[in-house]
């Protein structure tokens, strides 16, 4: 892809972010009560006091100036004061956001590493048991309630077997100094096994709830891909010619039948990003998932806003990569 | 597949292989709620106090029977009813090694009362130390509070106020005190993971803590952790699992599970809270009194005690607490008679019984709907509407303003156990925690009359009183107030739960 | 089912009509999707005739009950087979009474929406020009947020409640079939068929109506069923966080949260509803799944 085509791409994201902040700020217009109220608690202040607050806050400015406000802000990440906390809202999210950023890569991993040998196996074996295996059980990964699930996870594995810890992100011995703040890979990088181990045992169960619905779609994906695929041409051609059948697979079949499940991966990693809140209280796993449905229930409306605006453009993103991979992967795409 | 259920095997395997090997000394609290900073004077929040107050200690803190005694301050004084004169404990110092002075108590107390003081922020606290007007710094080690007016509890409300180094607050500024800990209590901070755990360990430089409270001297264990667990059955299933030491808000109906488990045991204490259903009694149906006492003759408490709480509660008839400082023990009760309510309820207008709304939040939802299922035989057909707490409190607490709603079922804490933490607020004519509309001018002016008296009797039969009228009016439907329930493990020795909701891990040790 | 007579109702022309009706007959041949069809409409009988067959009123509760066990443990009782719930409610008739609201919220989402999204996408499709940049800019703008966290926003705003779920889900819910369908008329409208009645001077509502919609039914009633599977859960996952239906009104999702603090022993408060949700939604879910099997050209030969 040319770097004009790159560019031409990335501003068309301009309009959208644009949009995505307008429905944002509109939504925070229309929130019942009144922010300075709701601030305040049950503080006693002066009516000036009061005022002075509203006008620091732009809240006696008209709407498109607010707005102007509010996004002038957003983009140095001033999202003001989370009335909670009594902690600037960005400072609050940016503390929970690793633990929601190693669950869902987590969750990443596992679902390709299900999906892919799962997929590519199926469509090679087409019609056997283990495709047939295959399909139900990725029937059942897009039907299951997660946080039903996630809750027969903790009953079985952790309640009445031990095996896993019932809930939160790390142990107690593990704590090692932070680097990436991702845990598995601090642990790592710090030598301490013990840490990893630890920090992977609380992984297990979140990340097969929140995975296991994009394994299956992409177990779906890669095995429709690699029957494509396989239906070719070269690929016929390539068996006259009398190649050995795993070289094919890996070689010829493989490289082409994983283009639409990175892209779709890709895509889905987006929607883990809703799956946290579900996961992440059903588990206690302190992201940023859980962290917003708490905040819905104190009317943190300005963490609430900040968090939306956040994931959104960490959606739109997220997209634009899977489009732009797609584009590498596949040179008979144009832009 | 296969190479996936390989690691997973690999993974169960080493998660057996490497039992959590505990190191002897280290204490874990397995907790409902995370802190929501670490800064004493910014928040106002229970479980934030729990599990600060381990890292900072006040001028004075309360033993197991909750009388106020010296901790940071040797003794106090009162020169005259305004006047308070603190001794400091000499050879304190903050975690730094720095010592305490009556400067940092002085610009600790400013902290939390003075407009702006806080960085150009006022402390949420700042209400809680009521009429005190400045504090003077006498000599190295004593201290003046002087109030505007009379207030006999100052003592009461000052366990919980914490004094930081004026020198550290000003080195990492405001912001800087949502994580930066340099108390003088017990344990110091090692790392606070946010939305996980507080993770302490024992400050060996301790000046060992109340003199009034045996044992003193530096903490028993090394370390303490306080992991953030909200969900009920997680926790209860990490303590029974062996992974917490202690946990709180134990649910009561997995109290028979946990005394089940030969490791683990129950303790309760009563509690500081009174739950009650607060009525409308400006406008609607609870305006009039024989509708109020008709509720009160149609709820069932002792059954949803009996099978909610399991009987983890005590029955109150007024706003105070069985252990409060003039609860009048000789209220009336209104008896589960569903006959009585019935012919109330005719009296009143409605013979084919009423029907009416209860608001609560989501936390009670369940005794909610458990009034409303047994208040139905006596002619109340109750609506449950799960709102959102602060929602609610806007539309209840309305301090004189007409009220948004007809029942709200809710509580009040007392950790002081003195009226004027609970009772003023709740009972006086427009004051911040009468969400009924309650106005009597002879309930006012008893309440003010005892908030100024110094002697303890006199003060004692002006509250109760006032109890007695508040019980004639039942501006409130009051129900109980729960015992707080925690599960320990048994390895756990010198602990013991406190009525006001502190988690006081000094002389706590492990076997 | 009864999405599907709705749509060959509106089917107009014998052509397509035919089309479609091969297709069904190929969906009618596999027995696994009859039978989860099966399964589906036995949730709507369930949902609709629940007043007569809940043994108990679902809100009736008796504190003596508390935590009944089903009925083949020990302490069970058969006149309440599935157990009670913290405050004694017939676990059963609550799942009774519950698939209405995850009935009526699925299907009347997925109405609203696909109503809204397929006249968008026709409109944006076929009359392309500033139309289509309006429409295909709102859609790419709302597919810009995760779909649980908009109707999560939504929800803190607006308050819960069983209207206010409808739209929070309803609003983003309309841009996936009018991306479909925009799409479809897209590749349709250059065909001959089109070009015929345009020719002979049919007007455009006709034309989009008449011609092109009859011949793209079949990629929207697959989208249709999948994403009901899908409203579904959210409505549940909704519930589950509280942000549902409101008491005494019972919803799946609702059930297994009050479940959710009694797993450590009374297992069966939650695991019963959640095995609702399952087996309503993976139906729902293999029906698609026939469905497009039927449906995709690719499987005809």
């Amino acid at each position: 892809m040319s770097v004009g085509k790159f560019i031409e791409r990335l501003l068309q994201l301009i309009p959208v972010l644009l949009g995505v902040s307008i429905i944002v700020f509109v939504m925070m217009l229309f929130t019942p009560g009144d922010p300075v109220a709701i601030m305040l608690g049950d503080q006693h202040v002066t009516e000036e006091l009061e005022n002075a607050l509203r006008h620091d806050m732009g809240l006696d400015l008209p709407p498109h100036q607010r707005f102007f406000k509010f996004l002038s802000n957003a983009l140095t990440l001033d999202f003001g004061l989370s009335y909670y906390h009594r902690q600037p809202v960005w400072d609050v999210i940016a503390s929970r956001l690793p633990a929601t950023i190693e669950l869902s890569l987590a969750a990443l991993v596992f679902a390709l590493v299900v999906s892919i040998p799962l997929g590519v196996l199926a469509a090679v074996h087409k019609n056997s048991l283990l495709d047939r295996i295959a399909t139900v059980t990725s029937l059942f990964g897009v039907s299951l309630p997660g946080f039903w699930f996630g809750i027969l996870l903790i009953i079985f594995f952790a309640v009445n077997m031990h095996w896993l810890p019932v809930a939160g992100r790390a142990g107690f011995e593990s704590e090692v100094a932070p680097i990436t703040h991702l845990l598995l890979v601090d642990s790592l990088l710090r030598g301490r096994i013990d840490a990893f181990w630890d920090a992977l045992r609380h992984l297990i169960l979140p990340t097969i709830t929140l995975g296991l619905p994009m394994a299956s779609i992409l177990t779906r994906v890669t095995r429709a891909s690699m029957l494509d695929v396989l239906n070719r041409d070269y690929i016929t051609f390539a068996e006259a010619k009398g190649l050995s059948k795993t070289k094919i697979l890996i070689k010829h079949a493989l490289k082409n039948a994983l283009i639409p499940t990175v892209t779709v991966a890709a895509i889905e990693t987006g929607s883990l990003l809703g799956g946290n809140m579900v996961v992440e209280t059903v588990f206690g796993w302190p992201g940023l998932g859980r962290l917003v449905v708490e905040s819905i229930f104190v009317r943190n409306y300005p963490l609430i806003q900040a968090a939306v605006l956040f994931y959104a453009v960490t959606y739109v993103m997220l997209n634009f990569f899977a489009d732009i991979l797609y584009t590498m992967l596949n040179p008979r795409v144009k832009l | 597949m296969k190479r996936s259920t390989t690691l997973l095997a690999l993974v169960l395997a080493s998660a057996l292989a490497l039992p959590t090997a505990m190191q002897a000394q280290e204490l874990r609290v397995g907790f409902t709620l995370d802190a929501l900073t670490l800064d004493p004077a910014n928040h106002r929040n229970r479980e934030t106090e729990t599990i600060i107050r381990n890292m900072f200690d006040g001028l004075v803190t309360r033993d197991s029977d909750m009388n106020v005694v010296p901790e940071l301050a040797e003794s106090w004084t009162a020169i005259d009813p305004t006047t308070y004169e603190f001794k400091l404990r000499p050879g304190v110092t903050f975690h730094d090694g720095s010592p305490l002075t009556a400067a940092d108590v002085k610009f600790s107390l400013d902290r939390l009362t003075k407009e702006n003081a806080m960085g150009g922020q006022t402390s949420p606290r700042q209400s809680l130390l009521g009429p005190l007007k400045e504090v003077v710094v006498v000599d190295d080690l004593t201290v003046r509070l002087v109030l505007e007016s009379p207030w006999p509890i100052l003592p009461a409300m000052l366990p919980f106020q914490e004094m930081v180094s004026q020198a550290h607050v000003e080195a990492i500024g405001q912001e800087g005190m949502a994580e930066g800990v340099n108390g003088t209590g017990p344990f110091k901070l090692v790392e606070w993971r946010k939305g996980d755990s507080v993770i302490m360990e024992r400050f060996d430089g301790y000046y060992g803590g109340a003199t009034d409270i045996s044992p003193t001297g530096k903490a028993c264990v090394e370390r303490v952790i306080f992991k953030v667990i909200p969900e009920n059955s997680s926790r209860v299933a990490a303590l029974l699992a062996g992974d917490v030491h202690i946990i709180n808000s134990l649910p009561s109906h997995l109290v028979a599970q946990v005394e089940a488990n030969p490791d683990t045991k129950v303790m309760a204490v009563n509690g500081t809270r009174t739950s009650y259903i607060a009525l409308n009694n400006q406008t609607g149906p609870f305006a009039d009194i024989r509708v109020r006492r008709a509720l009160a003759h149609a709820v069932d408490r002792e059954l949803i005690v009996d099978k909610i709480l399991n009987g983890k509660a005590t029955l109150t008839n007024g706003i105070l607490s069985p252990d409060a400082f003039g609860k009048n023990d000789n209220l009336p009760t209104y008896e589960y008679d569903v006959d009585k309510a019935k012919a109330l309820l005719a009296e009143a207008g409605y013979p084919d019984g009423l029907t009416v709304t209860l608001d609560v939040d989501g936390a009670n939802k369940e005794i909610a709907e458990a009034i409303s299922a047994v208040a139905s035989k006596g002619g109340f057909q109750i609506n449950v509407v799960v709102g959102e707490g602060s929602m609610l409190t806007t539309r209840f607490r309305t301090k004189g303003e007409p009220i948004d709603g007809q029942m709200w079922l809710t509580s009040w804490g007392n950790g002081s156990l003195d009226p004027v933490g609970i009772f003023v607020p709740t009972h006086r004519t427009a004051d911040r925690g009468n969400s009924s509309g309650y106005s009597n001018v002879e309930v006012d002016a008893l309440l003010d009359a005892a908030n100024v008296e110094t002697d303890r009797s006199v003060r004692a039969d002006l509250y109760g009183k006032a109890e007695a009228m508040v019980n004639a009016d039942l501006p409130k439907l009051y129900l109980w107030v729960a015992q707080d329930l925690y599960g320990v493990s048994t390895k756990l020795t010198g602990w013991k739960p406190s009525s006001d909701s502190r988690i006081n891990l000094h002389d706590a040790c492990l076997n | 089912m009864t999405t599907v007579t709705h749509w060959t109702g509106d089917a107009g022309t014998a052509k397509s009509e035919t089309l479609f009706q091969r297709n069904m007959k190929l969906f009618a041949s596999n027995r696994l999707s009859i039978f989860f069809l099966f399964i589906t409409l036995g949730f709507v009988f369930m949902a609709v005739a629940a007043p007569l067959i809940a043994p108990h009123d679902p809100s009736d509760a008796d504190l003596f009950r508390r935590l009944l066990p089903p009925a083949w443990m020990e302490g069970g009782d058969w006149s309440f087979p599935l157990g009670c719930d913290a405050l004694g409610r017939d676990i059963l008739s609550r799942i009774i009474y519950g698939s209405r609201v995850s009935i009526f919220i699925g299907a009347t989402v997925i109405l609203v929406a696909t109503t809204i999204g397929v006249l968008a996408g026709l409109a944006a499709g076929y009359l392309r020009g500033w139309v289509d940049i309006v429409i295909s800019r709102l859609v790419d703008i709302l597919l810009g947020f995760p779909y649980l966290i908009f109707a999560i926003a939504l929800i803190a705003m607006t308050g819960p409640g069983l209207q206010n779920i409808v739209l929070a889900l309803a609003y983003k819910e309309w841009v996936i079939p009018c991306r479909v369908v925009r799409g479809e008329t897209l590749a349709t409208s250059g065909v001959e068929y089109v070009e015929a009645a345009r020719a002979m001077g049919a007007s455009r509502s006709d034309i989009m109506l008449r011609e092109i919609l009859p011949n793209i039914l079949s990629p929207v009633l697959v989208v249709s069923t999948v994403r009901m599977a899908h409203v579904i859960i959210l409505e549940a996952s909704l519930s589950f966080l509280g942000l549902g239906v409101q008491p005494p009104m019972a919803s799946w999702g609702s059930m297994v949260a009050d479940g959710r603090s009694f797993m450590l022993q009374e297992w069966w408060l939650s695991t019963f509803p959640g095995l609702a949700i399952l087996l309503l939604v993976l139906s729902i879910n293999v029906v698609s799944q026939g469905l497009r099997d039927a449906f995709d050209p690719r499987f005809h030969d």
